[in-house]
C-alpha cells in the first residue's frame, strides 16, 4: 500500500516538474477528416527529419480546425474548404489572421457499390438524388432499388464543397444518412449495394466504384485542370504566415518540396503543381 | 400449494437460473473470442521476408545476413515473374510495332488505290470493301492492344502491392508502397486479387444490381507470353515471400509508422494510461474527501439532499457532454493547455468518474461498523483522526474497489478525451510534455482506425491489437484491484 502511495506521489510530482521544458517543439493540426491522410503523412516525414518535434494531427472536421485555430488550439488547421466569413471575422475579432496554403488539390467523388451499374450521373441528376426528386435508381438507368443516401455532417469541409457546387442552393432532403468522416462514407458505400455518397479523391479504393459526373471521370488530369465539376483545394490555414525557419514554417511549406508532393500523389490526391 | 407443485416450480427455477448463466457465459464468449482470436493477430502471424526486411531497414532488428540470404533466395524466386512481365511487354511493343507496319501499308493502299482511277465500279467497291475489312481488322487489333496494356498495368500495380516495387527501381516515398505485402494473411488476399478479377455482371432482369463474378485473370492474357506467369505466382507465392511464424511483441512498445501501417501502439498504451492515471490523481482525492464529509460531517438536511442529487445527476451526464464541458471550460476558458493536452483529457475524465468515487467511498465508509469510530473517540482521538487513522483504513477495501473500477472506465472512456486529449498520430510524449500536448489513445485510436482512417482494410489486425490491449489493460485493472482487495482485507483482519 505504502509503495503504491509513493509511486502515486512521485507519478504527480513528474507530471508537474520540468515544465519549462516543453518549449516550441510542438505542431499541433486539427481539422479535417479530408486532409487527414496528407497530414498525417506529412507529420511523420517531418518528424523524421526533425526527431525533436512532435506533429500531432487530429481528425475532427474542417469546421473543428477553423474553431480550434481561431481559440488559438491549434497551431495549424487542415480545412478541406476555404474559411467562411463568420469564422474570418471571429479569428481577427481574436487577433488572428488565417493564411491559407493550398496543399493538394482534391476532386469529390461519387461513389456507389460496385454491383451497381450505373456509371455516369450529371450534376443535376446528382443533386436530384439528394434532394430527395430521384428516389430509385431505375430512374438513372441502374436497377430497381430505393437510393440510399449517404452524406456528411455539417462541420465537414466535404460538405460545404458538396453543398456549395452540387446542391446549388437546393435543400438536402432529411433522409440523407449523416456520417462523420469519409471512411465511414466509404464503410458505409462499400456494405450497402444501393447506395450513394461523395467522398475526397484519397479516400477511393477497389471496394466502391466512383462515378463520371457529365461525363468526367475524376482523375489527376481532370481534377488538375478543373474538368472536373467538384474539384476543390485542400488547405492548411496558420494564423499569419508562420515565421521562417520554425518549425511550424517547415511543416506548411512540406507541400512545395518534391517529396511533399510524391507523398500527395501517393496517398491518390493531386499536387497542386506539375513537378 | 402442494409440495410437488413447489418442488417443480423450485427445479424450474434453477433451471432458469443455469440456463440464463450457460447463456451469459456463451454471449461472453461470443463476444470475447473474436476479440482475443483476432486481437492476437497483431502479435502472431506468419510475417514474410518483406516484414523482416523493413525490421531490418527501418528498426535495425534482426540478423542482416540472414536476411540478406532470405532476399536472395526470394529474389531468385521472383525473378522469372519479372522475365516473364518484361517480355510480355516486349511482346506488347512488338505488336504495337507490326500494328504501325500494318497501318502504314493500309494507308498505302489506300492511297494506291484512290489514284486508279480508271477502274470499274465493280472493281472498285470490291476494293474498297477489302481495305474496309483491313481497316476494322486494323482497329481490332489496336483496341485489343490498348486492352492488354490497361490489364498489365493494373496487374504490374497488384504485383507491386504484392512484392514490392521491382528491384532496380526508384524508392517510393510511403512506407507502405516500399515494401510488398508484410504480413501472410494480407499477401493472400492480394494474391487472390492477382489471380482473380472481380467483375460486376448484368443480370438478365435490368431491376436486379449486378453479381460478382470472380474470373481467372489468366483468361484475359490467354495465348501471349504472360499466361504461365498465374501458374507460377501461385504455385511459387510461398517461396517468393518465405512466410514465417513472427511474434511481435514489440507491437506493445513501438511507435507507429506511416499512419499505423507499421510498428506498434505504444503511443496510443502510454497516453492511455496518462490519462487514467491522471484522472485519478484529480479525481480520488476531491472523491474520497467529499465521501468522508458527506458521511461524517454533513448535517442531513435540505443541502445535502440537494448536494446528492447534484452527484446523482453527474453519474447521469451523457461522457460527450464531459467531453464538450472540458473543451468550452478546461480549454477555452481556463486555458490549462494551449492546445487539446493530457492534462485537460485528464479532468474531462475526472471530472466523469468523480460521482462513481465517491459513491463507493461513501458506501465504503457508512459499512464501517460504528463500533469502531465509537472506540476511537472514547480513547479520546478526535473526530478528523478517528476518520483519518481508523475509518479509512477499515473503508480502504471498498474505496480502493471504488477507485479501480472507474479506473477501467476511465481508460476506456472515448467521448471525453476527442475533443480534449486524443488525436489520431503523435509521439510518445514525456511526463511534463503530458502538460501541454496532446496524444493518441487506444480508445479514440480504435474509433479512428475503424471510421477514419483512408486504408482501413489493409490494418484490421492493428485495430483488433489495440482493442485486445485495451480489453487486457481494464481486465488487468480489475485484476489488481481484486488483489489488492483481498491483501488488504487479509492485513485487517490479522
Amino acid at each position: 500500500m505504502r509503495r503504491f502511495i509513493v509511486f502515486l506521489v512521485s507519478a504527480a510530482l513528474g507530471m508537474v516538474s520540468p515544465v519549462a521544458m516543453a518549449a516550441e517543439t510542438r505542431i499541433v493540426v486539427d481539422g479535417s477528416t479530408t486532409v487527414g491522410p496528407i497530414a498525417k503523412q506529412f507529420a511523420q516525414y517531418y518528424m523524421s527529419k526533425h526527431p525533436d518535434v512532435n506533429v500531432t494531427v487530429s481528425e475532427s472536421g474542417s469546421g473543428n480546425g477553423a474553431k480550434s485555430l481561431v481559440n488559438g488550439t491549434c497551431d495549424a488547421a487542415s480545412m478541406s474548404r476555404f474559411m467562411k466569413d463568420n469564422e474570418f471575422q471571429a479569428a481577427v475579432a481574436k487577433g488572428v489572421m488565417p493564411v491559407a496554403h493550398v496543399v493538394a488539390v482534391d476532386g469529390l467523388a461519387v461513389i456507389v457499390h460496385p454491383s451497381n451499374r450505373v456509371k455516369d450521373l450529371s450534376l443535376a441528376q446528382f443533386r436530384d438524388i439528394y434532394e430527395g426528386k430521384i428516389k430509385n435508381w431505375s430512374e438513372v438507368g441502374g436497377p430497381s432499388l430505393s437510393i440510399v443516401k449517404v452524406g456528411r455532417d455539417t462541420n465537414s469541409g466535404t460538405y460545404e464543397t458538396f453543398e456549395s457546387l452540387v446542391m446549388q442552393g437546393a435543400r438536402v432532403s432529411g433522409d440523407t444518412e449523416t456520417t462523420g468522416s469519409n471512411g465511414a462514407v466509404r464503410a458505409r458505400v462499400q456494405s450497402t449495394p444501393a447506395s450513394i455518397g461523395y467522398v475526397g479523391l484519397g479516400f477511393v479504393d477497389r471496394t466502391v466504384k466512383p462515378l463520371a459526373v457529365n461525363g468526367i471521370v475524376p482523375n489527376r488530369e481532370t481534377v488538375a485542370s478543373g474538368v472536373y465539376p467538384i474539384a476543390r483545394p485542400l488547405f492548411l490555414f496558420t494564423n499569419g504566415y508562420p515565421k521562417l525557419g520554425t518549425p511550424l514554417h517547415g511543416f506548411v511549406t512540406l507541400y512545395l518540396s518534391e517529396k511533399g508532393q510524391e507523398i500527395i500523389e501517393a496517398i491518390g490526391f493531386v499536387p497542386v503543381t506539375d513537378y | 400449494m402442494r409440495l410437488g407443485t413447489r418442488k417443480l416450480i423450485d427445479r424450474g427455477m434453477t433451471a432458469l437460473g443455469i440456463g440464463s448463466i450457460v447463456l451469459l457465459a456463451a454471449a461472453l464468449l461470443v463476444f470475447l473470442a473474436p476479440i482475443v482470436v483476432r486481437g492476437l493477430g497483431a502479435f502472431v502471424f506468419r510475417g514474410t521476408i518483406e516484414y523482416r526486411q523493413l525490421t531490418l531497414e527501418k528498426f535495425g532488428r534482426g540478423d542482416v545476413d540472414a536476411v540478406e540470404a532470405e532476399q536472395a533466395e526470394a529474389v531468385e524466386a521472383r525473378r522469372p515473374v519479372y522475365e516473364m512481365l518484361s517480355a510480355y511487354k516486349k511482346e506488347l511493343a512488338d505488336g504495337h510495332e507490326s500494328l504501325d507496319e500494318a497501318k502504314k501499308q493500309f494507308r498505302a493502299d489506300r492511297k494506291e488505290m484512290r489514284r486508279h482511277e480508271g477502274l470499274a465500279d465493280q472493281q472498285r467497291a470490291d476494293a474498297q470493301a477489302e481495305l474496309d475489312r483491313r481497316e476494322a481488322e486494323l482497329d481490332r487489333r489496336g483496341e485489343q492492344l490498348a486492352k492488354h496494356e490497361a490489364s498489365l498495368v493494373e496487374l504490374e500495380e497488384l504485383i507491386r502491392e504484392l512484392l514490392g516495387p521491382e528491384p532496380g527501381q526508384s524508392v517510393p516515398v510511403l512506407w507502405r508502397d516500399q515494401y510488398g505485402q508484410t504480413r501472410w494473411d494480407r499477401a493472400q488476399v492480394k494474391l487472390d486479387q492477382i489471380l482473380n478479377v472481380e467483375t460486376w455482371v448484368d443480370q438478365d432482369d435490368p431491376d436486379q444490381p449486378r453479381v460478382r463474378v470472380l474470373v481467372p485473370r489468366a483468361d484475359a492474357f490467354e495465348g501471349t507470353t504472360l499466361a504461365p506467369l498465374f501458374p507460377y505466382i501461385e504455385n511459387n507465392a510461398e517461396a517468393m515471400l518465405l512466410p514465417r511464424l513472427t511474434f511481435y511483441w514489440r507491437f506493445l512498445t513501438d511507435t507507429s509508422f506511416d499512419a499505423h501501417f507499421f510498428g506498434g501502439i505504444w503511443p496510443e498504451i502510454l497516453g492511455t494510461i496518462y490519462l487514467t492515471l491522471g484522472a485519478m490523481l484529480f479525481a480520488v482525492p476531491m472523491g474520497v474527501v467529499a465521501a468522508i464529509y458527506l458521511v461524517e460531517y454533513a448535517r442531513e438536511g435540505f443541502l445535502v439532499r440537494v448536494l446528492r442529487t447534484f452527484i446523482n445527476t453527474l453519474a447521469g451526464v451523457p461522457s460527450i457532454v464531459f467531453g464538450l464541458f472540458g473543451l468550452a471550460f478546461f480549454i477555452s476558458t481556463m486555458h490549462v493547455s494551449p492546445s487539446k493536452s493530457v492534462l485537460a483529457g485528464s479532468m474531462t475524465l475526472a471530472m466523469l468518474i468523480l460521482p462513481m468515487v465517491i459513491r463507493a467511498s461513501e458506501e465504503a465508509i457508512r459499512a464501517v461498523p460504528a463500533t469502531y469510530k465509537e472506540a476511537a473517540l472514547s480513547l479520546g482521538a478526535s473526530k478528523w483522526w478517528a476518520v483519518l487513522t481508523v475509518i479509512l483504513p477499515a473503508a480502504l477495501p471498498g474505496v480502493l474497489t471504488g477507485i479501480v473500477i472507474s479506473m477501467g472506465r476511465a481508460a476506456g472512456e472515448t467521448a471525453p478525451i476527442i475533443f480534449t486529449a486524443a488525436v489520431s498520430v503523435g509521439k510518445p510524449l514525456w511526463p511534463w510534455e503530458a502538460l501541454s500536448q496532446p496524444t493518441p489513445a487506444l480508445p479514440w485510436n480504435i474509433y479512428n482506425l475503424a471510421t477514419e482512417h483512408e486504408a482501413v482494410d489493409e490494418i484490421r489486425h492493428v485495430q483488433y491489437g489495440m482493442v485486445l490491449t485495451l480489453v487486457l489493460l481494464v481486465l488487468l485493472l480489475n485484476a489488481a484491484a481484486i488483489v489488492m482487495r483481498a491483501r488488504i482485507s487479509k492485513k485487517l483482519r490479522a
